[in-house]
């Protein structure tokens, strides 16, 4: 019943607007019509009135997206393009202008580099240790900020804290925190009994770690856009479910869940793109070491991984091909994505 | 007033369990957070500022203090010393006001852009509409560490090296931007509405002006807010467009902290500390409008 | 009606900011572009771009020219690491602009710059001032191209001396004396490792006998002339006797136990300075500075420092000027006095960055140097037969990625997570090929 609620609630909301649009462009031409006794100049004026009103009904949507798209073109489009011509050649950084054909021998030569795979496994292991919990513990915790509470507003605004912090200061302190000598995690472990962990060195240790750094910064921020999301849940929707028995728990999974699912999706979508092209904090957990990702590349991420190659052994051709293999997995993903989520709907639809 | 009762109730059952407890009607945000909750969120808070509470107790250290155990759990004698090198070796006084202007004018246009677009997106048809979607969507995978060198091209070609605007352009390209506020606005403005302004022979501009602002005013907030912050610490592409001597941005300003061949921890801390104080500033300042923006919109909504 | 006002004023915000700083675009495009130009008072500025403390600015070296030439303002850019800096440089370079006026090249980049860059930089040979004869002959050969334009002057070399603690080579049983010590390894690294092994067997509970294997095999390598790449230029540090060799002795230290586990330049690195957890470690000359803020009082009086088993060098730079620059006889003018014996003697005394001028080893600043801090040792002395010691050495354009993979891939694995020196041998040749392969 209370998904009954939700339908409506979306129906009303997602509609498209083109056919009120269309309605509202027929109205506009009613009283032209009816018009028909008053004098000519009056019609005219109309008349013109109305037409501009039909350019800007049928323009104004592209007016609305073109600054977006403007900006796109010069500094989004061009530099996605350029990579892609030079992922099909041999460029150096010493020699950006100095390309040489190569066709698709960088892309295919990925297919037996170890250290694509390696950084492309890393990149998903961190992207679950980190973006997993993240989001769970988000929820949660918007769910305990949407109740009323002492100082909430000083709970959310700590929560948001780190986000303010940048990824370069964060990292560096959680370097020192890290420290396999003398970093305060393992004293704090010593002080429990336990011996100590090489963060750096040792593989789960340091992917837990670089996801640590992810999970402190995320967390409070992706909990703020829950709450945000949880504040707009119509209260008749939860009188309706208390009405019909349905327990806290009942209400939560039934009418929160459905009507944070767009923005569930929203933060999912984001989470993963910020996974895939994770780089500060693996490249500043190094400290020094540069963008190896640790001695055994065990924390080398596909950003860091193109970073390397790009920046480090300065082949832009073969960084470009990187870069655009990262673009492409990342279309999968979000294609299968949107196919999962359409489907969902589609089977929801059916069951209500 | 059945809601404060059970509010006390908590301690009775068990207790994780307890926020979702049998608490009868009414929605979450009208009930009273009971002890599990302040207990779950102080510890999320202390976690959450332990770290920049340490990045200022490293801060106020010797570089020395810092490579002893156990660490230094309280504030020694040397923030201000430290602070003060940091300050006149990284030229901050400079650097805070470029990334203000920077900042400011980023997320400005973002909002902007990203209300407009996204609105156009929630709420009209046009054509290629769900072709430009995926774009927008799409843009937002591209990762970032490669636009740089044809990006830097660019922008030397058209003689922006070390000019503000090298990094306020290109940062207006926010996909994130518009999809957030597409997704917001699918929700929180109703269709009928705009129709209804629309029967009234409104034109774009007075259904921007008076419906989709209004009822985008929160997430707007939100936005900015967000993109204030990230180019606030933005670095990659900021050291490379920007010098230190030029106009520099905090983040750039900080490159030059490190000694170099003798990088000193405690000088580092205190640079970074620097760098984030007015934004946390500016959250304990405007933290309250922020959040209350998302209250009042989201009980339109 | 307030919600209406504040998003107006937003939105008009936005607008005017927008407009505005489009309007800055336009007049500061009509404007001269590039790094240099001149200010109201009719001066020139001139712009250097450095990474880390590069200690020009630190000796007082800009104010000195300042004061001499009161026309020219010196204005310096620093990056903190090589690695953000060098490729900055090279975009930089290749679009030709964002460029300082005066730039810094490291050791191990400096074959590629002379090999790929030299059509974009200026000859500084040339340049009035510059004599080859003041300059170490094969720092001179470093910065000059093929078409014989020296493009980059040499700053600073690294010669290389031992640094060790007496409180732990006393209680292991060692001499302590400096001489006495450098006669313990003198002209044999396995020398060195026999040392070791001495030391460890009396050493106290948890201190090692050097930091780290990874800094062993830079020395080792460091002492000979072909390291990399042979003189024809091929890359041969698979086959090189010498790598190996110096593969070997580090990887013996590591199998020996006779290592802390440390990576360089890592704050635990930092730590292990501060705690003494470490006996020696190679110290080329810019090092000391860094040993004695690491170290602090504790270390005091306990560091000294001896000479290495062979002469060696570790790290030093060069400054550029790029022919895209505004002002590039002044620049010219500028790199040369600051490279100049006195000024590199002047710098070394500030700083302990050991000139490349060979001129300046007789200079009093020089010659006479001691460290206070390392037991008033006669640095300049030591490092000068260091200098005058260490070999030409061949270098390569990938000199940094061979040198960074063999140490932070293959030797911190040997050293650090206990895998076999043939293991981290072959996964360092592994993540070498790849890189190299364009």
């Amino acid at each position: 019943m209370a998904s009954e609620y939700r339908s409506e609630y979306r129906a009303e909301s997602e509609y498209p607007a083109e056919s009120e649009y269309r309605a509202a462009g027929a109205g506009v031409a009613v009283p032209d019509v009816s018009g028909a006794d008053a004098s000519g100049a009056e019609r005219r004026a109309r008349e013109r009135r109305s037409r501009r009103y039909r350019l800007d009904m049928r323009w104004s949507p592209y007016a609305f997206v073109a600054p977006f798209f403007l900006f796109f073109a010069a500094f989004g489009l061009f530099p996605l393009l350029y990579t892609g011509w030079a992922s099909l050649h041999r460029v150096e950084l010493t020699a950006p202008g100095d390309m040489e054909w190569v066709g698709l021998r960088n892309f295919s030569r990925l297919l037996d580099d170890d250290f694509f795979w390696n950084a492309l496994s890393n990149t998903v292991t961190i992207g679950l240790l980190s973006t997993v919990p993240q989001l769970l513990m988000a929820l949660g915790i918007a769910h305990l900020l949407n109740y009323r509470l002492r100082g909430s507003m000083f709970f959310r605004v700590a929560a948001l804290t780190p986000y303010a912090t940048s990824v370069a200061a964060a990292t560096l302190v959680f370097v020192l925190l890290f420290g396999r000598d003398y970093g305060m995690i393992n004293w704090a472990l010593g002080l429990a009994g336990f011996g100590h962990i090489d963060w750096q060195n040792g593989s789960f240790a340091s992917q837990l770690a670089v996801s640590t750094i992810v999970i402190w910064r995320w967390t409070g921020y992706n909990a703020l856009i829950y709450l945000a999301a949880m504040q707009s849940v119509p209260a008749d929707l939860y009188e309706s479910a208390a009405l019909d028995g349905a327990s806290r728990w009942q209400q939560f999974v039934h009418v929160t869940l459905p009507s944070l699912r767009p923005t569930i999706l929203f933060t999912c979508v984001v989470s993963t793109i910020g996974a895939m092209q994770l780089f500060g904090e693996p490249l500043l957990f190094n400290g020094s070491a540069g963008a190896s990702g640790g001695s055994d590349h065990q924390f080398q991420t596909l950003g860091l991984y193109l970073y390397e190659q790009g920046w480090v052994n300065l082949h832009l051709g073969r960084a470009s091909a990187i870069a655009w293999t990262m673009f492409l997995i990342l279309l999968l993903i979000g294609a299968v994505n949107w196919l999962v989520s359409r489907r969902l709907l589609k089977n929801e639809g059916a069951a209500s | 007033m059945s809601v404060t009762k059970s509010g006390t109730q908590v301690g009775r059952s068990a207790p994780v369990r307890v926020p979702w407890g049998r608490r009868g009607l009414g929605a979450g945000r009208h009930l009273h957070g009971g002890r599990w909750t302040y207990a779950v969120l102080i510890a999320f808070t202390a976690l959450s500022l332990f770290p920049l509470l340490w990045t200022a107790v490293a801060a106020s250290r010797t570089n020395t203090r810092l490579a002893q155990t156990p660490p230094p759990f309280w504030f020694g004698g040397n923030l201000l010393k430290n602070l003060e090198i940091a300050w006149t070796d990284a030229n901050m006084g400079t650097a805070l006001l470029n990334t203000t202007v920077v900042a400011g004018s980023v997320a400005l246009g973002t909002v902007l852009f990203s209300t407009l677009a996204g609105f156009a997106f929630a709420k009209l048809r046009f054509r290629f509409k769900n072709l430009l979607l995926l774009l927008v969507i799409g843009t937002m995978m591209v990762p970032p560490q490669l636009s740089v060198v044809p990006l830097y091209m660019l922008v030397a070609e058209l003689r922006w090296t070390d000019q503000l605007q090298a990094v306020i352009l290109p940062g207006l390209v926010c996909a994130f931007g518009v999809f957030f506020m597409r997704q917001y606005l699918i929700q929180a403005l109703p269709g009928e509405l705009v129709e209804a302004a629309r029967m009234d022979g409104a034109g774009s501009l007075r259904v921007i002006w008076h419906i989709v602002f209004p009822a985008a005013r929160p997430a707007m907030a939100v936005l900015g807010m967000l993109t204030f912050v990230q180019s606030w610490n933005d670095f990659f592409w900021p050291i490379i467009a920007l010098t230190q001597n030029g106009s520099p941005t905090v983040q750039v300003a900080l490159t030059g902290l490190g000694r170099g061949y003798i990088p000193d921890q405690s000088v580092i801390m205190a640079g970074a500390l620097l760098g984030t104080l007015p934004l946390l500033a500016a959250f304990v300042l405007f933290g309250k409008q922020i959040v209350g923006g998302i209250m009042q919109g989201a009980v339109k909504g | 009606m307030r919600t209406t006002t504040r998003t107006r004023a937003v939105a008009l915000a936005a607008v005017v900011t927008l407009g505005a700083s489009a309007l800055a675009g336009c007049a500061e495009d009509a404007e001269e572009p590039g790094a240099s130009s001149g200010d109201g008072g009719g001066r020139t500025t001139l712009t250097v771009g450095v990474f880390g403390v590069f200690g020009l600015k630190e000796a007082g070296l800009y104010d000195e020219y300042m004061r001499q030439n009161p026309d020219v303002v010196i204005k310096q850019t620093s990056i903190e690491r090589n690695e953000n800096y060098y490729p900055q440089l090279l975009t930089h370079l290749g679009s030709g602009s964002g460029l300082a006026d005066i730039q810094a090249v490291e050791v191990n980049n400096i074959a590629e710059v002379v090999a790929t860059q030299s059509d974009k930089l200026v000859d500084l040979g040339k340049t009035p001032g510059v004599a080859e004869s003041s300059y170490l002959d094969w720092k001179w050969r470093q910065g000059t191209a093929e078409s014989g334009a020296t493009v980059g002057l040499g700053t600073d070399v690294g010669p290389q001396g031992i640094c060790y603690r007496k409180d732990l080579f006393k209680k292991a049983g060692l001499p302590t004396d400096r001489e006495a010590v450098g006669k313990l390894w003198a002209g044999d690294w396995g020398k060195y490792l026999a040392a070791g092994r001495k030391f460890q067997e009396k050493a106290p509970e948890g201190k090692a006998f050097v930091d780290s294997a990874a800094g062993v095999m830079a020395a080792v390598t460091g002492s000979y002339a072909e390291r990399y790449y042979d003189k024809d230029g091929e890359v041969v540090y698979k086959s090189n006797p010498r790598v190996k060799e110096a593969w070997n002795i580090a990887s013996d230290f590591a199998t020996s136990g006779l290592t802390a586990k440390l990576q360089q330049f890592q704050p635990t690195w930092d730590q292990g300075y501060a705690n003494g957890t470490f006996a020696t470690v190679s110290c080329p000359a810019w090092m000391l500075g860094y040993i004695k803020t690491k170290a602090g009082e504790q270390g005091k009086d306990q560091w000294d420092i001896a000479q290495a088993p062979k002469p060696s060098n570790w790290g030093g730079s060069f400054l550029v000027v790029p022919k895209a620059g505004k002002r590039t006889e002044e620049a010219a003018k500028l790199a040369a006095w600051l490279t100049a014996p006195e000024q590199q003697a002047k710098l070394f005394a500030e700083q302990g960055s050991f000139p490349s001028a060979s001129a300046a080893y007789d200079l009093p600043a020089v010659a006479d140097s001691k460290n206070a801090y390392f037991g008033d040792a006669p640095i300049g002395k030591i490092f000068a037969e260091a200098a005058e010691g260490a070999p030409v050495q061949v270098l390569g354009p990938k000199d940094l990625i061979i040198a960074q993979n063999l140490a932070d891939v293959g030797m911190l694995q040997v050293d650090q997570k206990g895998k076999s020196p043939k293991e981290g041998w072959q996964a360092a040749v592994k993540a070498i090929d790849n890189a190299l392969d364009q």
